[in-house]
């Protein structure tokens, strides 16, 4: 079934017409109005703000009487309006006004993928973006007579970035495990996301090496506090100066000449990541969870899944000439979820055992009352998009000037419905824009859920592991392979706690040709950054650039030794060990992408940490032992033991302890006789 | 000159060693990743660390891993196959039993018969045989010391200045031997020779470092500030280690300064009470720095055990001989077992071995205080032994 109602994007078409026609009118005046009077423009724009909401939402009512009749004779022309060229063009083109008053319309646009993945996963993107509003480096709002005005841009982040001169800011939440090898490239070709745990990049203006760190602390400790994660953790130990630098196709503006741009890194290993990171997240945005796609956003739903991944990006763009700038987010979530297992939760909360009649057992295999062997699960699907995150799409966000826009990347045997008010539509390309303020729900239909929309090729596969017997010391293995029929040229960063003392020396790759050995480590090292670490300073900071040829696998591997810690420098639960952050894996040639090992977790031998007094003791007598010892021997006289008795029989303490008692036994010992 | 089994005995170490270190080329990293052998500041893991860093244009010192001393990392550097590099570990432990030979040479205890067996003791103990293979760096700083006691006792302030620096240049403990040596060395001119040719060697010695190491004092911080600070903090049997780990934040500087202070306390007593017997105070001072050092390896010990043949007329008033022969096998055989309990298996904890490097300290100190009685013993007795009296201190 497939139904084809243009209804909403028609509403949503005939609603920006005619907004292009109002402010086609009162364009020209407002432009005059900005250059007359800058100091009213806060009020102006809120009122002509609410001036066009309700515009808008009077037309979309005054047309709903007029859809239902052009739907009809709209809908032999569907292959035509299926395209329409304002509303379906998923790039966002900040600069050109589509002639909407920019008071009004914030610069905002938000955006919900869904993809199903194979054996049932059901991958969600949710896209954020929003720009502050411009300003000029180095001029203070004040001089100027305006007020700081902040729309849909985060006003917290306005003054985090003023403060620490960043201008460029990426955060990831990520955890889970994203099963390359069945779902493929990661969302947005790994770029948003990081490896397990929390991560931090930052470039940031300053004078110094010095002077940037001071600036990134102080940021790591303001985003700890908006995020209620451990980012204060992050110190010295753990942020490097990477020399690859983070992928960008514009130039980060440099406000003072004479200083320098750093670009700093830090990733908290395996940090959990949970609601109270999610609140905040989704307070940032300017809908605040309450309309539009962010509705979905629920931490019970986004963190009960196999993969997900917050992410926030924040940079500073300027345009050189004439050196006005703004700052541009984008917020994604990304989110994996395991469709059969999320329904069955609303069914069974807690969860029980399948009862009898209900297992699902291989017929072709014997099977009785005590034997089962499972089934694959079942390839027919449907479910609305409300039970996999247990609510409704609240509407649109009703600030932008762009809807909130809903798309499903499936294949050709699924089919995508939008319900709304009971009844369910379908459009051509799987898109829906949401410009009403009703609940909306995604409904997914599918006969064959294996067959899934194509992605393209991973470009390279990446593992790396721990190689070791005892807790002394161990290796590490990166294994590089390339499923792809191209050459492929990957940046690999890796920082490492500085408990692992690595030896470069020992570094070996292995292709499985010695010839070829040589000469790609002789490459390898030619290419490599390396700053070792300094005890409780400076974490390993390991670069190097390696080409991998089509169907092939490169082992790197390399050995360190783990050396102790202070006994208080163990965690509380010293004997889970330790985790080591993931590598970043960028691959330049032939595409883009950027993948992340898994953290590794590295166990280091630990001393009793009930020993402190007995060690200080024991190590102190045994001490005094031979410094006593010694000390006598050199310094007393060396006589036979018949001399020692003399010598003591006429003299030391213990002769005059004698003669004391004497002395007094002989003043009491008279009387007694007498 | 050498007697004919002198001779064999040289040559038989160096084959032997030759050999063990071609034929079992694992047995290096093996050992050189034993706690017993190899510490952070001698192991030849980290001086190849040292030279892959030069080779391929990182700075040396910038961070943790190289402890090795600048003119060492490139000395090795120079030796650039497996085969030269044996043969220069067995070298140098040959050119070090010689020099145990000659030393035996200039007393007349000695002079008259063949001390074949003064080599063969040294170049056949296990720990110094084993420690060769290994190719602990600390063999650098062993050859200078015995050459500066040979030169000392020959009377060649120069040689020897240049080579007691030398040796405090490479792993700076050694540097306090100079004290024993002031007393060897019997005129007051030479004295102030050997002291001034200290300074301008160990001068030029840290200059040229720092000229090769690109104009950077790190290697300071890393080879010296490090040991005494007890930066890493690995087990090894020594007393620092576990001591450092369970010590208390605040109490750490005050305690580096107790335990550098340990080390230094009992080379000049040594010095001045046995002057008139200064290659014996010198030995014990060895054996002082052995116990003490922050990052002992067995390699020390080996050597200090190697002195040992020196005293063979005053053996006879040893009296803990036995006890100190038990404390040893004690340690080595329980050692090995315990760290790899503790470290490969976890069955075991920390105190384990922690417990046999106190054995171990008391091995080494008992054997220093029975040496000290018998010389007590033989000054008392005026060079007559005389083993049936009895006598006590007071």
């Amino acid at each position: 079934m497939r139904l084809f109602s243009l209804r909403l994007k028609l509403e949503t078409l005939l609603a920006v017409l005619l907004i292009l026609v109002i402010s086609s009118a009162t364009g020209t005046q407002e432009e005059n109005i900005v250059s007359r009077d800058e100091g009213s423009e806060v009020g102006r724009s809120e009122s002509s703000g609410l001036d066009v909401e309700s515009l808008s939402r009077d037309e979309s009512l005054s047309l709903s009487s007029v859809t239902s009749a052009e739907t009809e004779s709209l809908t032999s022309e569907k292959s035509i309006t299926s395209e329409e060229p304002v509303v379906s063009t998923p790039s966002i083109h900040w600069d050109e006004s589509i002639g909407v008053n920019e008071d009004v319309s914030y610069q905002f646009d938000e955006k919900l993928t869904l993809r199903p993945l194979p054996n049932n996963f059901l991958q969600s993107s949710f896209m954020f973006e929003m720009n502050s509003t411009e300003f000029t480096p180095g001029v203070s709002s004040i001089d100027f007579d305006k007020y700081s005005h902040y729309t849909v841009f985060p006003k917290v982040f306005n003054s985090i970035l003023h403060t620490t001169s960043a201008r460029k800011l990426q955060i990831r939440f990520t955890r889970g495990f994203w099963d390359a090898e069945s779902w493929g490239r990661l969302p947005h070709d790994g770029f948003k996301a990081g490896g397990s745990g929390v991560e931090l990049w930052a470039v940031i203006e300053a004078d110094s090496k010095e002077d940037a760190y001071l600036k990134w602390k102080k940021l790591a400790n303001l985003l700890g506090g908006i995020f209620c994660a451990s980012l204060n953790f992050i110190d010295s130990s753990k942020t490097t100066f990477p020399h690859t630098s983070i992928a960008d196709d514009f130039e980060l503006p440099l406000f003072d000449s004479n200083k320098q741009l750093f670009l700093l890194r830090a990733a908290l290993a395996n940090e959990p990541v949970c609601t109270e990171n999610l609140t905040p997240f989704v307070k940032l945005l300017p809908t605040k969870g309450k309309s539009g796609i962010s509705t979905l956003l629920d931490g019970h739903k986004v963190f009960d899944s196999y993969w997900h991944s917050l992410s926030i990006d924040i940079s500073t763009r300027c345009d050189a000439t004439s050196n006005i700038c703004y700052d541009h987010m984008e917020a994604n979530v990304d989110v994996v979820l395991h469709v059969p297992s999320t329904l069955s939760r609303n069914e069974m909360s807690i969860p029980k055992p399948v009862s009898g009649d209900n297992l699902r057992c291989d017929e072709t295999k014997f099977y009785d009352a005590f034997h089962c062997f499972p089934k694959s699960e079942s390839t027919e699907t449907s479910y609305l998009i409300s039970k996999i995150y247990g609510r409704q799409l609240k509407g649109s966000n009703l600030i932008s000037n762009h809807p909130s826009r809903v798309c499903a990347d499936v294949s050709e045997d699924w089919n995508i419905l939008i319900e709304l008010n009971g009844e369910y539509f379908a459009t051509d390309n799987n898109c829906f824009d949401l410009t009403n303020n009703a609940k909306n729900d995604i409904y997914f239909e599918s006969s064959n859920t294996t067959s899934i929309s194509k992605s393209d090729d991973v470009p390279v596969f990446v593992s790396r592991s721990l190689i070791s017997y005892g807790n002394d010391r161990g290796g590490l293995r990166t294994v590089f392979r390339n499923p792809t029929n191209k050459d492929v040229r990957v940046k690999y960063l890796e920082a490492l706690p500085w408990f692992m003392r690595v030896f470069l020396s020992t570094m070996k790759l292995e292709t499985g040709d010695e010839a070829v050995e040589k000469e790609e480590l002789r490459r390898l090292l030619s290419s490599m950054h390396y700053l070792p670490a300094i005890d409780r300073k400076r974490p390993t900071n390991l670069e190097y650039d390696i080409t991998i040829p089509a169907f092939s696998t490169y082992v790197v591997s390399y050995q360190f030794e783990k050396t102790l810690l202070e006994f208080a420098e163990y965690p509380p639960d010293a004997n889970h060990g330790f985790e080591v952050e993931s590598a970043v894996i960028t691959v330049v040639e032939p595409v883009n992408y950027q993948i992340r090992t898994s953290t590794l977790l590295l166990v280091l031998s630990t001393p009793d940490f009930s020993m402190p007094y007995n060690v200080i003791i024991l190590s102190s007598t045994v001490m005094g032992l031979i410094f006593g010892t010694l000390f006598n021997l050199l310094v007393k006289r060396l006589l036979t033991i018949e001399e020692a008795d003399r010598i003591k029989a006429t003299s030391g303490p213990k002769y005059k302890l004698r003669k004391l008692k004497e002395k007094l036994l002989s003043k009491f010992a008279p009387r007694k006789k007498d | 000159m050498l007697y004919t089994n002198e001779k064999l005995v040289l040559l038989a170490g160096f084959t032997v060693r030759l050999l063990l270190s071609i034929g079992f080329s694992g047995l290096q990293s093996s050992l050189d990743n034993s706690v017993e052998f190899s510490t952070p500041f001698t192991s030849f893991k980290s001086l190849q660390e040292g030279i892959f860093l030069l080779n391929n244009g990182f700075p040396l010192y910038s961070g943790g891993v190289v402890h090795q001393s600048p003119l060492l990392v490139y000395f090795i550097a120079f030796f650039n196959s497996n085969l030269a590099i044996s043969v220069l570990y067995a070298l140098i432990d040959s050119i070090i039993a010689y020099q145990l030979l000659a030393i035996s040479k200039c007393f007349r205890n000695f002079q008259s018969k063949s001390t074949w067996y003064i080599a063969l003791l040294y170049l056949f103990n296990p720990l110094v045989l084993l420690s060769n293979i290994s190719r602990s760096s600390i063999l650098f700083s062993n050859v200078a010391i015995s050459t500066a006691l040979l030169y000392s006792l020959k009377g060649n302030y120069l040689i020897t200045g240049v080579s007691i620096a030398i040796s405090g240049y490479l792993s700076l403990y050694p540097l306090l031997l100079v004290i024993p040596l002031l007393g060897i060395l019997r005129s007051n001119t030479s004295r102030i020779n050997l002291l001034s040719t200290v300074v301008v060697t160990l001068a030029i010695l840290l200059a040229v470092s720092f000229n090769t190491s690109g104009n950077n004092w790190d290697f300071i911080k890393l080879n010296y500030i490090a040991l005494l600070n007890f930066e890493k903090l690995s087990p090894n049997l020594g007393l620092w280690w576990y001591f450092f780990i369970e010590m208390f934040d605040v109490f750490i500087p005050f305690y580096h300064s107790v335990f550098n202070l340990f080390v230094v306390s009992f080379v000049t007593p040594f010095t001045i009470r046995f002057y008139k017997q200064p290659l014996y105070a010198f030995i014990l001072s060895i054996g002082w720095i052995t116990l003490t050092k922050p990052y002992p390896t067995l390699g020390d010990c080996g050597f200090f055990l190697g002195f040992i043949p020196f005293f063979s007329p005053i053996f006879g008033y040893m009296k803990y001989s036995a006890f100190t022969t038990l404390l040893f096998l004690h340690a080595m055989v329980l050692s090995p077992i315990f760290y790899h309990l503790w470290v490969d298996l976890g069955s075991a904890n920390s105190n384990f071995f922690y417990a046999i490097s106190l054995v171990y300290a008391l091995a080494i100190a008992s054997l220093i205080v029975d040496l000290i009685w018998a010389m007590l013993r033989m000054e008392y007795d005026k060079g007559k032994p005389d083993f049936k009296s009895k006598l006590t201190q007071l």
